[in-house]
């Protein structure tokens, strides 16, 4: 039986934008059904618009029947009564979800106390209950705290308990998982999985993961730019796209398997793989213990040794951010940090581009000194002429006041005598070098895409000629085919310049097709390093193993993966 | 950390505040170049015993420092020092006159908080529409109008065109003393409606904006529920600590109001012994609104992890 | 934040972009005034001190188009002259404020630490003296005028400026693209003083814009007490004191004239800064 239907509806702003265009898609009871596509494609006010959730002033055609009824035009108390029982809807954020001022208890009986108008006993026992079935740890605890005391993988269940508390047919998951980690993002669609199936629950499933959607949906749609592309089966979507949209997406999309699927070659730039395609590695292939190797390979350009940094806040335990940490990277060589929130990865980078200072250790860039936060003039030149970073976002990472050109300027003029008319010529050539034109030099950061700031901001690194690039998650906020532009440069600029590049990022499929050596690292600690490749396939540590089985892929296995005990076995 | 705690931390700043603030009231004195008997009795023609009387009332001719901690012991005594003007105590001159600014402060403080509400929350609740901004514009010149412009135009339309209220005094009894303060705090209230109204409004708006109003409309409570446990309660945080930086402000425009309505308050004290050259009773009164802003302000500190439960964890507010 | 709802987000707070009438209208209103102020003995009818005994609270005619006060002096003139004393106060303050405010709130959100503390204790306690107050306070010690009040008030400004520039400065600091301009080699007074102190600047100045009208309406009122400007100088406060007199018996405009033309400026002066504040603010990512 159809759940949803929604047919050819189409949005349009009060000033005549077009946001949905003719949009068809449904849902069954008992069906998983994943709407993919990147930023601004509509899939997110098309599953608000379920629930009567559009923009104020828009203008609408078509029909979005829920449960049998039009939502469209629909009149508040029908709204109210859709949303009270045909549908729930779980959001991306809960830490921006759930009232901050209200106790979880507060928000999982709301609903049960005013609007099933159910005695305060009865709702919290339901409620109990309820994140029992999410498997919080502690229900009747948690119904006494407040947001901020609980992690974003226990809000996100408290979520999904709030939305299932009016048993919905249909759960419509906005995102549920981007904002987490990836062992959290496998927990929580496990308990989304778990949840779906012994309700018979319909699930719309919203997300720009491909990977993600091919894994746990029955059927997809992909959509861009308000309309959908194509529909189908999920896997057969994934592995045989037809529309030429679809198939960009695909090519672009990481994956940590190692053999590409076979879509691959129609990708728009065609990717390049950068583990098969740069300097071979001249490290010693898997060296899987944590231990320092004290004898140095060849030629090393970055040398991290038994780096410690220790964050000691007044009247809270110490936090150990970097334990003892060793990376070696060869000249031209690329390393990638791998972890989750907290690991310490963007600590060990701030500390090697001298952000921070170290507890202990040493850090040695082609053989010179380069630890702890430079001082004088001459230790600042020579750091950053050492090490250059690319930052996290691009929204944020370059001054919104300065144009394009400017900021590169800027840089190379610190660093040389150039005369303007040389540095303008140098601004240019570098522009160029990221693929980006004069047009952009006098552009403010605002004017600019997501990936044209981080081009400017490669272009700004690579003005100071730096021996080692780290890039701290430095694709992540981009989307995955604006990712793959920017791997592919990066991987141009390895080519051409040898660049030596420190590559630290959470995502295994993007470090796979960047980096020939990898290290995991977990609360502080280096827990496995080796070659990318074996790294992937015959992971060692417990905790990499974890990893890689929480990496959506169509073939995945959830119920393997909730078997998989998470406290024993990996030493915290 | 513990509820204690952080009280006990609380009220330590508090009492920090409250000394250094007594110690800039009690030397400000010295920054007058000359020396003190003359600064104390400006104006006046001291015969020499007064002299001698004042120089040992205020022990001017000890060290700095012990002049302070003799005043500070007095005030923590209730001891204030001498009117000048009166020949009476200090605590006694301003005893008397407490009740009416209280009254009228009061009286405003209510005004400034309903209006302000509901004017912000309409505000809000109509954002971007026709009503929105009329209230924008209506607050912003309400805003313009200083406490003594509202004053004068109060007493030429009520008092003395219509002559439906009293334009002089404070009146006798609880009832005709409300009847005499309700121009005045109207007066006292209109250039404050704005800060209330403003913060209501861009606070409520901000709220009206976030993620769990939009959670909480997805689950189906109706908009009224929303507005009251989602929206406003997640408002009142910001203002509050505008009601707060209010009570100063109040206080001591209490000042032009009871000038323009010949009213005997604090406020009105202070212009004339300002302008009469009684210094202790300026020092007293000065000192008098300061503490009462530090105190307001220290409470609502104190209560802000009731209001919001993320500043007790030091979370932050965000 | 990833990928979804950039559409939504800015569906959903919608912004009416206001019509410049307002703006422009107060610009001229401001511009008008100090016109007035500046050639002010050019443009007034008659001297703002003469005194004409046969044109006592004369009401508006074509002599007067403002009326006389109890003294006949011309209102109109006087209120050009009072202009005088009603902008360069607060233009004073407003200056002085801002520039060591920004100084102060610079050092205290760039260098953070004890100087951050103590600075921030000090404000504090500055905090806990309103303006008039403290203003008051100065006429007590040092005599009746403005000059002690302009001093004073600047002083109990400087506060709001620097916490201000204090917090903006602060969560600049904590950008990546600061750690940026580091990583780059560039020293760290550098970016305070050429990148960071531009980038808040104008969110400041907007600010002390808004502070302009209360520093007006303030050292109005200080002349209305009888503290500030001394009769029989013409200025709007002490203007509407001496006018007082005249209200019972129902002579208002001379009371009048004065009040409207500090609401005028008032009203002009934050249609401006509100205006400023709205138009730098949405250019700053958030």
């Amino acid at each position: 039986m159809t759940l949803l239907d929604i047919s050819r509806y189409t949005l349009d702003l009060p000033d005549g934008t077009r946001l949905l265009d003719g949009v068809s898609l449904s849902v069954a009871a008992g069906e998983t059904v994943g709407l993919v596509g990147e930023s601004g494609s509509g899939k997110s006010l098309t599953a608000r618009s379920v629930i009567g959730l559009q923009p104020r002033g828009a203008t609408t055609t078509g029909s979005v029947r829920l449960d049998g009824r039009e939502v469209l035009g629909a009149p508040v108390g029908d709204l109210l009564t859709l949303r009270r029982s045909s549908a729930g809807m779980v959001f991306q954020d809960p830490r921006a979800g759930i009232n901050p001022v209200r106790t979880i208890g507060d928000h999982l009986t709301e609903t049960l106390r005013l609007v099933e108008r159910r005695s305060a006993a009865d709702a919290e026992a339901r409620a109990i209950e309820l994140l029992r079935a999410v498997r919080l740890p502690r229900p009747e605890d948690h119904l006494r705290q407040y947001p901020h005391e609980l992690s974003g993988g226990m809000l996100q269940r408290v979520m999904i308990a709030g939305a299932l508390t009016s048993s919905p047919r249909l759960l419509i998951c906005d995102e549920p998982t981007t904002a987490l980690d990836v062992t959290t993002q496998a927990e929580i669609i496990a308990v989304l999985g778990e949840q779906r199936a012994t309700r018979g629950m319909g699930m719309l499933f919203i997300t720009h993961d491909l990977n993600l959607a091919a894994s746990i949906c029955g059927r997809v749609y992909v959509m861009n730019a308000g309309r959908i592309e194509e529909e189908g089966d999920a896997r057969q979507v994934f592995r045989d796209p037809q529309a030429p949209y679809t198939r960009r997406l695909v090519a672009a999309t990481p994956t940590i398997a190692v053999a590409q699927p076979a879509a691959a070659g129609t990708a728009a730039d065609a990717t390049t793989d950068v583990a098969a395609d740069a300097a071979p590695a001249p490290h010693p292939p898997v060296d899987t213990a944590p231990h320092v190797d004290l004898s140095p390979p060849v030629d090393l350009m970055l040398d991290v040794r038994s780096l410690s940094k220790t964050y000691r806040m007044h009247g809270k335990p110490p936090v150990h951010a970097v334990v003892d940490a060793t990376i070696e990277i060869a000249r031209g060589g690329a390393l990638a940090v791998v972890g989750e929130s907290g690991s310490g990865k963007s600590t060990l980078a701030r500390m090697i581009v001298g952000l921070e200072a170290a507890d202990a250790g040493d850090i040695l860039v082609d053989g010179a000194a380069r630890t702890g936060v430079p001082r004088s003039r001459a230790e600042r030149l020579a750091h950053s002429r050492s090490v250059q970073m690319v930052f996290q976002d691009p929204y944020l990472s370059l001054d919104p006041r300065i144009p394009a050109g400017r900021a590169i300027e800027d840089a190379l003029r610190l660093h040389s005598t150039l005369s303007t008319r040389d540095a303008r010529t140098r601004v240019l050539d570098l522009l160029e070098q990221v693929g980006l034109g004069e047009r952009h030099a006098p552009a403010r950061p605002r004017t600019l895409s997501g990936g044209q700031r981080q081009r400017v901001a490669i272009a700004r690194a690579l003005a100071i000629e730096p021996d080692v690039l780290v890039m701290d998650e430095a694709t992540s906020a981009l989307d995955v085919s604006v990712q793959a532009q920017v791997l592919d440069l990066v991987a141009r600029i390895r080519r051409e310049r040898g660049l030596t590049v420190l590559f630290i990022s959470h995502d295994l499929a993007v470090v796979r097709r960047v980096c020939e050596q990898t290290v995991v690292m977990r609360n502080g600690e280096i827990v496995e390093r080796g070659a990318t490749a074996a790294l992937l396939e015959q992971p060692q540590h417990p905790y990499t193993r974890l990893l890689l089985d929480s990496v959506p892929r169509p073939d995945w296995d959830l119920d393997a993966l909730a078997a998989i005990d998470r406290t024993e076995g990996i030493p915290a | 950390m513990t509820t204690f705690r952080r009280v006990a931390g609380k009220l330590g700043a508090l009492l920090l505040t409250l000394f250094l603030a007594s110690v800039l009231v009690f030397f400000s004195r010295f920054l007058v170049p000359g020396d003190p008997i003359s600064f104390l009795l400006r104006g006046r023609k001291p015969s020499p015993e007064a002299v001698a009387q004042v120089t040992a009332q205020y022990g001017l001719d000890l060290p700095p420092w012990q002049q302070y901690l003799n005043w500070l012991a007095g005030i923590l005594h209730g001891d204030f020092g001498r009117s000048l003007q009166f020949r009476q105590d200090v605590s006694v001159v301003i005893g008397e006159r407490l009740p009416v600014t209280l009254g009228l402060v009061i009286m405003a403080g209510t005004m400034i908080a309903v209006v302000g509400l509901i004017a912000g929350a309409i505000a809000a609740l109509n954002r971007g529409r026709v009503l929105d901004r009329a209230v924008l514009v209506g607050l912003t010149v309400l805003g313009a109008i200083p406490s003594f412009v509202g004053s004068i135009v109060l007493i030429a339309v009520f008092a003395v065109q219509l002559g439906w209220f009293p334009s002089f005094g404070s009146g006798e009894g609880f009832w005709d003393t409300v009847y005499h303060l309700v121009l005045p705090s109207i007066a006292l209230a209109i250039v404050f409606v704005v800060l209330i109204g403003k913060v209501t409004r861009s606070s409520m708006v901000d709220q009206l904006g976030r993620e769990h109003v939009e959670v909480a409309t997805s689950r189906g409570l109706t908009r009224g529920t929303i507005i009251r446990r989602h929206v406003f309660r997640n408002a009142i945080g910001p203002i509050l600590t505008v009601s707060g930086l209010l009570v100063a402000g109040l206080l001591v425009a209490s000042s032009i109001v009871e000038a323009a309505f010949g009213l005997a308050g604090i406020g009105s004290l202070l212009v004339q012994s300002v302008d009469r050259l009684d210094f202790p009773v300026v020092q007293a009164i000065v000192l008098l609104i300061v503490s009462a802003f530090v105190v307001v302000n220290a409470i609502i500190d104190i209560l802000e992890p009731w209001i919001d439960p993320r500043s007790a964890a030091g979370a932050g507010a965000r | 934040m990833t990928t979804p709802t950039m559409a939504v987000k800015v569906l959903r707070a919608p912004r009416v972009r206001r019509g410049n009438i307002s703006f422009n209208l107060s610009l001229a209103v401001l511009a008008v005034m100090t016109l007035a102020a500046v050639f002010a003995p050019l443009i007034a009818p008659y001297d703002p001190d003469a005194v004409d005994f046969a044109a006592i609270y004369s009401g508006p005619t074509p002599a007067h188009w403002l009326g006389t006060d109890a003294l006949g002096r011309d209102t109109l003139s006087r209120m050009i002259f009072g202009a005088r004393t009603a902008l360069l106060g607060p233009l004073l303050v407003v200056v002085s404020s801002t520039i060591v405010g920004i100084l102060l709130g610079l050092l205290a959100g760039w260098r953070g630490g004890w100087i951050d503390s103590v600075l921030g204790r000090i404000f504090d306690v500055i905090f806990a003296f309103p303006a008039l107050l403290i203003a008051i306070m100065a006429v007590a010690l040092f005599g009746k005028g403005l000059v002690a009040p302009v001093i004073a008030m600047s002083i109990a400004y400087a506060p709001f400026v620097a916490r201000l520039t204090r917090t903006l400065v602060a969560s600049e600091r904590s950008r990546p693209y600061v750690a940026a301009y580091r990583v780059q080699g560039f020293s760290g007074g550098w970016i305070a003083l050429r990148r960071v102190l531009p980038n808040v600047t104008p969110i400041v100045g907007a600010q002390s814009t808004l502070n302009f009208g209360y520093v007006l309406a303030e050292l109005a009122a200080l002349s209305f007490l009888g503290l500030g400007v001394q009769a029989p100088t013409a200025d709007w406060g002490a203007m509407i004191n001496e006018a007082q007199a005249g209200l019972m018996g129902g002579y208002f405009l001379p009371a009048i004239v004065p009040a409207m033309a500090v609401v005028i400026v008032v009203v002009a002066v934050n249609v401006i800064g509100e205006e400023l504040s709205d138009r730098i603010g949405g250019g700053i990512p958030a």
